[in-house]
């Protein structure tokens, strides 16, 4: 009992990272009708961005707030950092490349997923850098029995789910949020009636990136360990996540990054770490052969 | 006029071609090139850049005294980015430099391909951190050697020290199914047989876990449930850190003991010191506890250059590739490979920073030993007492 709790608290971290960064995925997609495989090495530039400022400027802020006002220093610079990040890659790497059709654009992905991640080798380099220890809050919160939850894990989780559930309430209950959905919908009809979509555009390439540098400096807190490649796994799970709740909605991607997270903890707790992935990944071919659009997928009727 | 062109643009084309290759060999002739193979990008950077400035070092000394046949050594670098795939590369490269002895590499999975280049192409190799028993014991390979010891070592060791040292009466043995790890672990569980026949222990757990990942949580809640005495990790020191940092925080009190790959500055760094503190590993011997007259005036040069030890043993098993390269060179009085393979298997005398360099038939070194160390408060590594 006690180890099924942990195993659910387990998975739920996992699945937060996963459906944080999984929100960055599926906004471009649902907007752009384009797979922004730089997404991953944002998350990546977040987390040394985080790291940086908690090395060199935090200094200040941990000792006047305390540690936590160090990470809250760390977390609000890379998420703003790396908003401008997301917006300055969408003018040089998607914007010039619009109008020559979708496999530029992958193309393009592609290759500015490989420019940051090497930019980020050249300027940190290709070892493993480590949050400095002095600058992560220790200690934990004894839950019930044995079981218990890092400080730092507990906010990973809580802060994970509220920024989720402020997504989704910007998305299907403001009218800006009618805007986003209706330029998903048909970009065209939508400019027709008034809305403008290179604000839609610069709001997705803001908010998703800003999102995965959240997740990015949780990672560094959580796991101290960083590497310049270190977007590469968590892009390619929040990708999957993203397809299995249904590429394009914000609630799929949410459902979809925690429900890969606790398959994953369940899993590896249960049956055997070995085979964890080669799990996963069947779990959603099947999911995808019965459900080929995903497990929320939007309610419409297909544009004639 | 146009023809006059062509012709002076000819004739010039091959003078510059009859000039170069002139004076090809004569440069070559100068220096004893040796080639070093190493992981400087990637997963293993660390150990790459350590086993570089190792090998440079060791170069230093061996041209300090005058070099080789009368010839000075120099050391080729190519990157092997810890990944099997451009070690082929690499390999490659230092094949096509016309190279006939090389040190290459780090990491089992990475060294094999290169290994099979090497010695379809004649060059001598040497490895330094690959210790898969089936590098040298499921094919042979006339030209591969190594300085470092081989898994099954580590492994005898390892269910002697857990099970009569410690008195551990159950173990959890866990890997990250890569070559070097897989290999550990399935000796270990071989060693620890008898002991498990004879009841006087239980293996509670035995799996992998996938490398690269940052959560280990779901495993970690395992062992807590499981608790074991002594909890064997059989794989690299990153995911090691992570795996003892998230245990320690979840409330895991088994004995953390780890493998010959774990223990380095990089550990303590990812973990922190009071994570690693009182974590027991398995290791040759430890660069500051070598004891030799040649270790001696090796880290000494070392220390003057760098100001601190060398990262890891690993990295002065590379330096030690070059000091039995070297050995069996003048021995052979050549740098045909053939002879100086036939010269490193027959060395009887040849010496080291690690003591005595001596190899079998099939390529492996000839008595390594083993020891323990374990982690004190100040992240700094004592011998186990």
């Amino acid at each position: 009992m006690e180890m099924f709790a942990e195993q659910l608290i387990n998975g739920l971290t996992i699945g937060s990272f996963y459906a944080l960064v999984a929100i960055g995925y599926t906004m471009v997609y649902g907007v752009m009708k384009l797979i922004n495989f730089a997404h991953g090495d944002l998350f990546t530039l977040g987390s040394y961005l985080g790291y940086t400022i908690l090395v060199i400027g935090a200094g200040w802020a941990t000792a006047t707030f305390g540690v936590w006002g160090g990470v809250i220093v760390a977390v609000i610079g890379a998420m703003i950092g790396i908003g401008f990040a997301g917006l300055l890659l969408e003018k040089v790497a998607y914007a010039p490349v619009y109008k020559a059709g979708r496999l530029p654009l992958v193309v393009s992905a592609l290759g500015a997923s490989i420019f940051i991640s090497n930019a980020i080798m050249a300027i940190w380099g290709p070892r493993y850098q480590a949050y400095p220890q002095a600058s992560i809050p220790t200690g934990s919160l004894v839950l019930f029995g044995d079981v218990r939850i890092t400080y730092v894990r507990l906010v990973t989780i809580l802060v994970s789910l509220g920024l989720m559930a402020l997504m989704y309430y910007i998305i299907e209950k403001t009218t800006f949020g009618s805007a986003v959905r209706a330029s998903a919908l048909d970009k065209d009809t939508a400019t027709l009636m008034g809305i403008d979509f290179k604000k839609i555009i610069r709001f997705v390439f803001f908010v998703g990136p800003s999102l995965g540098a959240l997740a990015g400096v949780f990672a560094g807190l959580n796991y101290s360990r960083i590497i310049f490649n270190l977007g590469q796994t968590y892009g390619l799970k929040a990708f999957t996540a993203s397809i299995l709740g249904g590429i394009g909605n914000i609630p799929g991607a949410m459902i979809g990054g925690l429900l890969l997270g606790l398959m994953e903890a369940l899993f590896e707790g249960y049956v055997s770490g070995a085979w964890k992935n080669v799990f996963v990944f069947v779990i959603l071919i099947v999911i995808l052969i019965i459900r080929p659009t995903g497990l929320i997928s939007e309610k419409i009727a297909e544009k004639v | 006029m146009k023809k006059a062109f062509a012709f002076t643009f000819t004739v010039m084309i091959i003078l510059s071609l009859i000039l170069t290759g002139c004076a090809q060999p004569a440069a070559e002739e100068e220096t004893i090139k040796i080639g070093l193979q190493a992981p400087l990008t990637g997963a293993y950077a660390a150990e790459g850049a350590w086993a570089k400035q190792c090998v440079e070092i060791a170069a230093q000394l061996i041209n300090d005294k005058g070099g080789v046949l009368g010839k000075k050594i120099e050391i080729v670098v190519v990157d092997d980015a810890s990944n099997p795939k451009d070690s082929a590369l690499a390999a490659q490269k230092m094949v096509s430099q016309g190279l006939q002895e090389v040190i290459a590499s780090y990491g089992s999975s990475v060294t094999a391909p290169a290994a099979d280049l090497y010695d379809a192409n004649k060059v001598v190799s040497v490895a330094y951190g690959a210790t898969a028993v089936r590098l040298t014991m499921e094919k042979e390979r006339p030209y591969f050697f190594r300085t470092a010891g081989r898994d099954d070592t580590q492994s005898e060791f390892f269910a002697k020290f857990a099970v009569e040292t410690l008195g551990a009466k159950t173990l959890a043995v866990m890997h990250d199914n890569q070559d070097y790890g897989k290999g550990v672990a399935v000796d270990a569980m071989a060693f620890l047989q008898p002991y498990i026949d004879a009841g006087q222990v239980e293996v509670v757990y035995y799996d992998a876990v996938t490398p690269n990942e940052s959560d280990y949580s779901a495993v970690v809640s395992q062992i807590k449930a499981l608790n074991p005495d002594v909890w064997f990790y059989t794989a690299y020191y990153s995911e090691a850190a992570l795996l003892l940092k998230q245990a320690r925080e979840a409330g895991v009190t088994s004995t953390f003991i780890g493998s010959n790959a774990v223990p380095s500055p990089e550990f303590v760094k990812i973990a922190g010191e009071s994570i690693v503190d009182g974590s027991i590993h398995l290791n040759e011997p430890m660069p500051q506890f070598l004891s030799f007259p040649e270790s001696k005036e090796f880290l000494d040069a070392y220390q003057a250059k760098y100001n601190e030890m060398p990262g890891s043993i690993w990295s002065v098993y590379a330096a030690d590739g070059l000091n039995a390269l070297v050995a069996a060179i003048r021995k052979a009085g050549t740098t045909d490979p053939d002879k100086v393979a036939e010269a490193m298997r027959t060395m009887t005398d040849a010496t080291g920073i690690t003591g005595l360099l001596l190899f079998t038939e099939r390529g492996d070194r000839k008595d390594i030993p083993y020891y323990a160390y374990i982690y004190n408060a100040q992240g700094i590594l004592e011998p186990y007492k």
